[in-house]
């Protein structure tokens, strides 16, 4: 089957190359393939991105989102290396395009897909029950030290960003925590405001509710300077008001996680302008200044050079992680 | 203001002409997605989301509730009719409204079904609308133990009392355990039994396996017999319809149980599918009379709908207000709350009232909408019987096919449904059961890793299955629905024998 | 040619016993034991692999016992043994298997609309007896309402072969 699929894209590419001089633009419709499950966020993300085309007229073609989110999304990058060349397909993930490979045999490597954008940075948090005794991140650590393996620190899925920043705080602490993983971000953080783990490292949005709430609180954020003014959330804190953790003495100096977006490998370079084009002004859309509002994410709009070289220091510096950790599949 | 206020201020809101047709347009979309088991509500939910942002939040979360509704409903549909569940929740439906349907009764069925199904929703609703605040607290309490605790109820209130041998019992819970470990291992991160298959990877779906097992395998038992259906030909009459919803207050115990059942699968997110899976369990070991189930008794339809009803309504109560969505729908809706602008979370009811509230007072109106609906529908499922089978019988096995083909995309799951039918087939021949597999199938990955969780809470010791009243109780109860029945049958059997000697 | 239940009793009681020794072998190269923070990855389908192993045994020698016991009967020309499948059911059965299995094979090359038209028409008119323009039309009328349903209003790409596009659909 997608041996015939890929020869028929391969012919209707030809078709479109002919006249290629002019611009590239879809002649069919475009499959967002997403790499997590609905609902996720990955899939907020690609829908997003799907309504802002639509509504601002900045797409001629309809869109069609798939959710493939199987193994942690390996299955649509998977999806991608099956369909090489392929002009209809945009992918939408995080970090974990580059990053699976290193912890999983999996049948693709990150060469098999091509970058176009990352358009968001999504921060990272510690995050205690309200009525915890921690008040900074340091607390916290020395806690760990003093009773190693002791203190539960929950996350989604394992050797994901998650466990990845766990490791990474005990490797530059040398505290030793009891990681614990979940299905995804919403239950860790209802585990957490239940006092079933002490800790956890979610996104803001994952965790916003439960701070509104006052059932959990924000020690310290994982990025060089402290997050965009706010209205106050909880009490009188907003999101400017949370202190980064290396104001905190905790040396991490950032860890974010991009949101990326692919194309299958082997793709005209008049493929890869059009997206990037339709990308930077989804950037610009009140619906995507909207998106970022709410989920507390950073905007970013990372193409060409400026998205290889974050992605080179974001892989070599996660991989180092995982080597010390002993994850690394290969 | 009280809870009863903040109701009659959210029929305020529900009860405008704008909203109602939303309701009824809802309703009769998800109609529509339950019956095709290729489409299920969460592909309806997720397509409708975009159609969504021109809206009120409120007006889109009844818009979406309203399809979520209509899609459990018409996921019975054709359970009974056809034996293929067009929602996983659906399933335990089959078990006994197909042999009923079969046995000439379907509008006695499709009728009980529906009915129960209102009345369980009914019972979420009126439940949710008096434990908005505290329910939220108590689901709170569920750790990794609790779950596999509740994960180990369903099982035990299924499987304690089968009458299928217990050795081909075991060969169908075992097997589903091992279908359900396929592809990644969320607490490990490792990827098991894909064989280096990558169509493996994301593991095998239930629902492919469903489809397979109950539509393609149903289908080959038909054919067997010849080329039509069989026994379904009784004439469809309203009269069917009343003489059917005179009977249901026969079914009290039942209902209130599976109710019961219900509200407790859905607020400890324990989804619908288990509460509609352990209620027929619990009504089958709590009948004594009768025929055996899974010949057409109607509380074996009673049962599982009340129980998938109240639970997918309860449901809703964690999902707004601890964001933790119980079912792949809920997880949709979730994403559309967050996309409108609403964070779910406890602070939802205080800071939201009129969406809340709103959301409530619409559940009980479309509810009763979707029940007038779906019977309304009745003699028009029902006609479908009279086409031909050679007809019929093929457009079934490509919807078979083209729904176990858009659950992820893959041909390879073609295969997979071809696979299961066969395995279907054979099983229902050699009287192996296929419920054990189905249950196995879709608790047994989530039962490992509660399991796993609290292995790594407590260094690997199996005592903190017992660690605190909540866990400890409800492990008590599993034990003792495990248990019970043996003794009791044993203990029956030896009363009986007095006179005799 | 008939097909005894203790035929198929004894086809399933291996087929499921492979499974469970496919589990083994799968979980064997995880790592089956118990670390000090629980189970390894393989731990469950491992010794869920064996139990299966193990109820697949006890079902294969209680069908081979059964076997005999017939055969005992059978000899002492008491009753035949119950036949699982008669000639006339096989030939029922294998017809239609190997239509839906055309059918799957035609949709993987063929895409689905295709594949979908030809296996109704040809069901309708083979054997409801049918006339073929009459068959063509269900099977066509069933594909449009099919491609509506899913591409239209769903948004939903089904599998689609080399036809589609000469039509200008994709």
């Amino acid at each position: 089957m997608t041996k015939t699929r890929t020869a028929v894209a391969a012919a209707a590419l030809m078709l479109a190359a002919v006249p290629a001089l002019a611009e590239w633009a879809p002649n069919r419709p475009v499959e967002f393939v997403v790499a997590s499950g609905a609902g996720g966020g990955s899939d907020n993300f690609a829908r997003t991105i799907q309504s802002a085309l639509t509504r601002n007229d900045l797409f001629s073609a309809p869109i069609v989102v798939l959710n493939k989110g199987g193994g942690s999304g390996a299955e649509a990058f998977l999806y991608a290396r099956q369909n090489a060349g392929d002009a209809n397909k945009l992918i939408f993930g995080t970090n974990n395009v580059y990053l699976l490979p290193h912890v999983a045999k999996l049948a693709y490597s990150a060469e098999d897909l091509q970058p176009v954008a990352a358009l968001a940075l999504d921060e990272f948090l510690i995050w205690v029950k309200a009525d915890a005794p921690y008040e900074t991140a340091l607390d916290l650590v020395e806690a760990a030290k003093a009773a190693p393996g002791t203190i539960p620190f929950g996350g989604s899925q394992s050797k994901d960003t998650d466990e990845t920043l766990v490791a990474l705080i005990e490797q530059t602490t040398g505290a030793d925590f009891k990681y614990v993983p979940f299905n995804g971000g919403g239950e860790v953080a209802v585990q957490l405001a239940g006092g079933h783990v002490a800790a956890n490292v979610n996104n803001p949005n994952e965790n916003l509710g439960q701070w509104q709430a006052g059932a959990v609180r924000p020690l310290c954020v994982f990025s060089p300077q402290r997050m965009a003014e706010s209205e106050p959330v909880s009490g009188d804190m907003g999101w400017h008001d949370i202190p980064t953790c290396k104001e905190q003495g905790l040396e991490i100096e950032s860890y974010q996680m991009p949101r990326t977006i692919w194309l299958p490998a082997g793709t005209d370079p008049e493929v890869l302008a059009y997206y990037q084009d339709a990308l930077r002004k989804v950037a610009e859309t009140p619906e995507w200044q909207d998106y970022l509002a709410k989920t507390s994410q950073t905007g970013a709009v990372l193409v060409g050079e400026e998205l290889a070289s974050f992605i080179e220091t974001n892989e070599t510096g996660t991989v180092k992680v995982f080597e010390a950790e002993g994850w690394t599949a290969n | 203001m009280g809870n009863f206020d903040l109701l009659m201020h959210g029929f305020a809101i529900a009860i405008t002409p704008m909203h109602l047709m939303l309701m009824v347009g809802g309703v009769l979309m998800g109609l529509v997605v339950g019956v095709l088991p290729g489409l299920g509500a969460p592909n309806g939910v997720s397509l409708l989301i975009p159609l969504t942002f021109a809206l009120d939040p409120t007006s889109a979360i009844i818009l979406l509730s309203s399809m979520y509704w209509g899609a459990l409903f018409g996921g019975s549909t054709t359970s009974i009719l056809f034996n293929i569940p067009g929602e996983p929740s659906s399933v335990a439906t089959t078990f006994d409204g197909y042999p009923m349907a079969r046995s000439g009764q379907s509008t006695r069925a499709l009728t009980l079904a529906f009915m129960s199904a209102g009345i369980g929703a009914l019972i979420g609703v009126v439940v949710i609308t008096l434990l908005a605040g505290w329910a939220s607290k108590f689901a709170m309490r569920f750790g990794a133990p609790e779950y596999f605790a509740v994960y180990f109820l369903a099982f035990a209130a299924f499987i304690g009392m089968g009458s299928a041998a217990p050795m081909k019992t075991l060969v169908s819970l075992t097997t589903g355990l091992l279908l359900a470990s396929v592809g990644m291992d969320t607490v490990t991160g490792e990827i098991r039994l894909t064989f280096g298959l990558n169509e493996l990877l994301s593991g095998i779906s239930f629902l492919v396996v469903v489809i397979g097992l109950f539509g393609i395998g149903e289908l080959l038992s038909t054919v067997q017999e010849g080329l039509r259906f069989r026994g379904v030909a009784s004439k469809i009459d309203l009269r069917d319809v009343l003489k059917t919803m005179a009977e249901l207050p026969r079914y009290w115990a039942t209902t209130i149980r599976s109710g019961l059942v219900g509200i407790w699968m859905g607020i400890t997110p324990g989804g619908p599918t288990a509460a509609s899976f352990m209620s027929y369990g619990i009504a089958r070991q709590a009948s004594r009379k009768g025929e055996p189930f899974g010949t057409g008794r109607p509380e074996g339809i009673v049962a599982p709908e009340t129980a998938d009803h109240s639970a997918g309504s309860c449901a809703m109560l964690p999902m707004l207000a601890l964001g933790v969505p119980s079912s792949a729908t809920a997880a949709v809706m979730m994403g559309g709350l967050m996309i409108w602008g609403l964070t779910p979370g406890p602070m939802l009811f205080a800071t939201k009232p009129d969406f809340v509230w709103g959301l409530i007072a619409s559940m009980y109106v479309s509810n009763l909408i979707g029940v007038i609906l779906v019977l309304a529908t009745v003699p028009m499922f029902a006609a479908l019987l009279r086409i031909p089978f050679t007809i019929i019988g093929p457009m079934i096995v490509v919807i078979c096919f083209v729904g176990g083909y858009t659950v992820s995309n893959s041909s390879f799951d073609l295969w997979l449904v071809l696979v299961f039918g066969l395995v279907g087939y054979l099983f229902t021949k050699l009287n192996y059961p296929l419920a054990p597999l189905v249950l196995a199938m879709v608790l047994g990955h989530k039962a490992e890793n509660a399991f796993h969780q609290s292995m790594i809470l407590s260094d690997g010791s199996l005592a903190i299955f017992f660690s605190n009243t909540l866990v400890a109780s409800i492990m008590a109860i599993g034990i003792a629905l495990l248990v019970l029945p043996k003794t009791l049958q044993l203990g029956s059997r030896l009363r009986r024998r007095v006179p005799v000697e | 040619m008939t097909v005894r239940r203790f035929h198929a009793e004894i086809g399933t009681a291996i087929a499921t016993g492979a499974l469970g020794v496919a589990a083994i072998i799968g979980a064997s190269e995880l790592g089956y034991g118990w670390e000090g923070h629980g189970p390894q990855a393989g731990y469950f389908p491992f010794y869920v692999g064996l139990i299966l192993i193990g109820a697949s045994l006890w079902n294969l020698v209680g069908a081979v016992l059964r076997h005999r016991e017939a055969m005992a009967r059978v000899r002492a020309a008491l009753e035949i043994e119950e036949p699982f499948l008669q000639r006339e059911h096989l030939g029922r059965i294998g017809t239609f298997l190997a239509a839906m299995a055309g059918f799957v094979i035609g949709t993987v090359t063929l895409g689905v609309y295709v594949s979908s038209l030809a296996y109704i028409a040809w069901s309708a008119w083979r054997q409801g007896g049918y006339r073929l323009w009459v068959a063509l039309a269900i099977g066509a009328g069933f594909s449009v309402v099919q491609y509506v349903i899913f591409e239209v209003i769903f948004r939903i790409p089904l599998l689609k072969g080399p036809i589609e596009p000469l039509l200008g659909i994709y």
